[in-house]
């Protein structure tokens, strides 16, 4: 017996066969199953490792090695000169195919588990998409950043291709003037101006630092939107549209109904009218319109009121004078040309109105979907 | 590969101790593990081999695998490899780059932004600055955009930053560097005439402002406490200037740019004129223009009246004396980030009737941010002479040219007439003075009449009369050589007539 086995081992067709099924077992192990979640898998990764910056001092869009070269002479080797060719970078209608690059910013004041998960479902491919953080430098900040790192922790470790390509979270540089988050407090109509010029500085402050040279879209996000269709970047992009906004809804428990139903909550997506325009030739230059306050009759056409919603058609489109920013997709190019959201009453508009005003004084119009909707989280 | 050192009985296969097939020594039936153990050990070395050859050409064949192999390879030690290699969360406080006025020991990182279009001329001067100057190099991240370029700027850029990184001494390279490529489609050309024509101002301006901010906007980062903009054709600054700057800690901060001229045209000039004071006028004015007008200083269509910056300056005046702005030149402007962090920006729209830099610094203004400027420190920006001044200077030069040809043509008219019209005083005198001594000989003979010697003073009298014909011929050299020689000793105004020739001589060669 011990004198056989030799013997058998030996045989040539053994190497043969031991060769074949080594290369089996290899293919077996490696081969891209027809399920095709490994296919994305590797080139997702293949991907993500190729755009990943040399050094730290880079776009914040891009991830970077950890490990860094260092020179013959034993000092760190200086960041690389790196290039950039914006004549080849497009955002158009078909922005996943092409592998256009998002950056979604949100300016986040309080942490809730229902955003993340909806932005984690978004079905963009992962590796596509960059994020923004920018929380103030207060005490509810520093609750809401320890949650959000956490769950952004659970995310990048997980899957790979549910992680994104990179994730930035930016600390205030200013106190926000109002310390309630408080809805009633929030909405009060003397605070509010105050308020949205600080969230304009805030939404500046994220853009103009994270936006990078090789964002196609960026996608303005609050963080109290949890719900929305998980091709929302597919759909907005699809319209290639300079600037677009869906129309922002609530889901809340209708008492005299006895059912959850659900009802406008962001007015700031509008078409101008006279009664506006000329409330607006009779204010002082520091003096700004607001949308949805007893005390500013401006009788424009409010996309919110102009939802079918009991037979949406989400493609139907609408031009605007005015735009909201709980969700809003922009072309990188029209913030690149300079359009940002006025701290300051920029023809009586701030933050997202006035920065549709400005898109238009840059040449580009604003679009809204008033049948396509995201829900805004209910206090 | 012997297989057959045994056969299957037991027995060896070839005898062994005296030749005895059948002994029984007690070392027959030890075990053998050496072959064994080799063969075992072969074997797994070319499994080993054949996996190894296996996974290389898979590797080979399917590139995209890479990514799949590696963790596999590895047995799942490195499964989360990315975690380990890749970082992709990133964390900064703004409230760390607020920007102050001791920046270089605080190690605050500056963005230096430059606009290129055809600029390969002006690269290498750049460079010598960038080279010199004196805040921490590894602070500063320079950002490039070059836009619609016919000459080879971006090639020469590239290798002058290669350069510049690999440098030897560790001081010298930069920061994050960035090159943009963009293009506008500038209508535009660049030349100093149509670049600087009122009617093509509000249109390039815009362009300009687009360019500037799609530069920022795409290379501002969390990191930076201050932006440096700077432009490429600055041919004398400070080296020192980002800190003399940021030494002030206002939020937008310009010095007084000028410009050097050839002596004809003055010397010097005040260059850049979009930093100014606003002015009731220009308010005024403002007030009639429509919205998408766009007020250009220095033109006389818009007499704004307005304090300019650079018309302030007095060259012994204190360098950090400050003045109040209101629109800034965009030739060299240093601001906190934060101004830009907050939305300010460069206007591609006529923002206040005013479009690019100016609007930049009434936008910095309408939103409570400090703008300065610095009226005696003056940086000097490259003299580029206008195609006004070229044509002045392609008629001082025509002018120079007939200058020197008349001079020439002069020179050349007195050779001529030098030539023709000789000075015949020393040749007149040196025959005065043969003739003297024919009167003094004859003199002589007179009063030697008496004395037994006439047929000698015949002779001489003789000789001279041959001669005088001769004298004006001068095509005979030997001639007048001789009368050189002979003259030497008589004229004393021999010196004077030698020039003379020379110079006829020199005529005619020409």
């Amino acid at each position: 017996m011990a004198v056989a086995r030799p013997m058998r081992r030996t045989s040539p067709i053994t190497f043969i066969l031991a060769a074949f099924l080594a290369f089996g077992f290899l293919v077996f192990l490696l081969s891209p199953s027809p399920s095709a979640a490994t296919t994305t898998n590797a080139d997702s990764s293949q991907q993500r490792r190729e755009g990943a910056a040399e050094n730290p001092l880079s776009p914040p869009t891009k991830p970077f090695l950890k490990s860094q070269p260092v020179r013959d002479d034993g000092y760190q080797a200086p960041p690389p000169v790196v290039h950039y060719n914006l004549n080849s970078l497009t955002s158009t209608s078909e922005s996943a195919v092409k592998g256009e690059r998002v950056l979604i910013l949100t300016p986040l004041a309080r942490f809730y588990q229902g955003f993340w998960d909806n932005v984690v479902k978004l079905s963009y491919p992962h590796e596509l998409i960059s994020i923004g953080f920018i929380v103030p430098n207060t005490k509810d900040g520093n609750t809401a950043v320890a949650a959000l790192e956490e769950a952004i922790g659970k995310t990048q470790s997980g899957p790979v291709d549910s992680r994104f390509a990179s994730v930035s979270i930016l600390r205030q540089d200013f106190d926000p003037p109002l310390q309630s988050q408080d809805e009633k407090e929030r909405h009060k109509l003397e605070n509010q101006k105050k308020r949205r010029e600080s969230m304009s500085r805030a939404r500046n402050s994220l853009l103009f630092t994270t936006l990078g040279p090789d964002t196609s879209w960026v996608l303005w996000l609050d963080s109290d939107i949890v719900e929305s269709p998980h091709s929302l970047i597919q759909d907005l992009t699809a319209h290639n549209a300079p600037v677009i906004v869906p129309n922002c809804y609530q889901r809340y428990y209708n008492n005299d109904k006895k059912k959850w139903d659900v009802r406008p909550y962001d007015f700031n997506s509008w078409i101008d009218s006279g009664s506006a325009q000329s409330l607006a030739e009779s204010m002082g230059p520091d003096d700004i319109l607001l949308e949805g306050y007893a005390e500013l009759p401006t009788y424009r056409t409010l996309m919110a009121y102009l939802a079918n919603t009991d037979d949406p058609n989400p493609k139907r489109v609408m031009e605007l004078d005015g735009v909201g920013g709980t969700a809003l997709m922009v072309k990188a190019d029209v913030h690149r040309d300079g359009a940002m959201f006025p701290p300051f009453p920029f023809y009586h508009l701030v933050e997202t109105e006035g920065f549709a005003k400005m898109a238009k004084r840059l040449g580009y119009q604003a679009f809204g979907l008033p049948d396509y909707f995201v829900y805004h989280f209910n206090e | 590969m012997n297989r057959h050192h045994a056969f299957t009985n037991g027995y060896a296969a070839y005898p062994r101790g005296h030749g005895s097939t059948f002994s029984i020594s007690p070392h027959r039936f030890q075990p053998r593990p050496q072959p064994a153990l080799r063969r075992r050990k072969q074997l797994i070395q070319r499994l080993f081999l054949i996996g190894g050859v296996s996974l290389l050409l898979l590797v080979l064949i399917f590139p995209s695998w890479r990514a799949a192999l590696l963790p596999v390879v590895s047995l799942g030690l490195l499964s989360s490899g990315e975690d380990t290699q890749i970082q992709t969360v990133r964390y900064y406080d703004l409230s760390a780059v607020q920007g102050t006025g001791n920046g270089w020991e605080k190690g605050e990182r500056v963005l230096m932004c430059t606009p290129l279009r055809d600029a390969s001329s002006h690269l290498p001067m750049f460079f010598s600055h960038l080279r010199n100057m004196t805040y921490p190099h590894h602070l500063i991240d320079l950002a490039f955009l070059v836009s619609d370029s016919k000459d080879d700027t971006l090639g020469m850029l590239n290798r002058m930053l290669e350069e510049l990184q690999t440098d030897s001494d560790p001081k010298m390279p930069y920061g994050e560097i960035s090159v943009i490529q963009k293009d506008f489609g500038q209508k535009v050309t660049q030349d100093v005439e149509s670049r600087h024509g009122f009617a093509a101002q509000a249109g390039r301006r815009k362009l300009m402002a687009q360019a500037r901010n799609w530069l920022l906007s795409a290379t501002l980062r969390p990191t930076h406490s201050w932006v440096y903009w700077r432009d490429a054709d600055v041919e004398t600054a400070p080296f020192t200037i980002i800190e003399d700057l940021m030494r002030h800690d206002k939020d937008v901060i310009v010095p007084n740019v000028w410009r050097p001229l050839p002596d004809w045209l003055g010397g010097e000039q005040p260059y850049d004129l979009n930093s100014w004071q606003e002015s009731e006028t220009a308010l005024a004015l403002a007030e009639t223009l429509d919205e998408d007008a766009v007020i250009v200083e220095g033109y006389a269509e818009y007499a704004t009246w307005r304090p300019h910056l650079a018309y302030l300056r007095d060259p012994y005046g204190d360098p950090d004396m400050e003045m109040e702005l209101d629109g800034v030149g965009g030739v060299s402007i240093l601001a906190k980030a934060k101004v830009f962090r907050s939305g300010v920006h460069f206007p591609a729209f006529s923002f206040e009737k005013h479009a690019e830099t100016e609007a930049f610094g009434k936008m910095a203004k309408r939103m409570g941010f400090s703008v300065v400027g610095l009226p005696h420190y003056t940086i000097w920006h490259l003299y580029e002479p206008s195609v006004d001044d070229l044509r002045h200077m392609e008629e001082m030069e025509e002018e120079r040219k007939a200058r020197e040809k008349e001079e020439s043509e002069q020179a050349e008219r007195s050779a001529r007439v030098n030539n023709l019209f000789r000075d015949i005083k020393p040749e007149s005198e040196a025959d005065n003075a043969i003739i003297r001594d024919n009167m003094q000989t004859e003199k002589d003979e007179l009063t030697a009449s008496e004395n037994p010697k006439k047929p000698e003073a015949g002779k001489a009298e003789e000789a001279t009369a041959q001669k005088p014909p001769k004298v004006p011929g001068q095509e005979d050299q030997k001639a007048s050589d001789s009368w050189k020689s002979k003259d030497l000793k008589d004229a004393e105004e021999v010196p004077a007539i030698k020039p003379a020739k020379e110079q006829a001589g020199v005529a005619h060669d020409e």
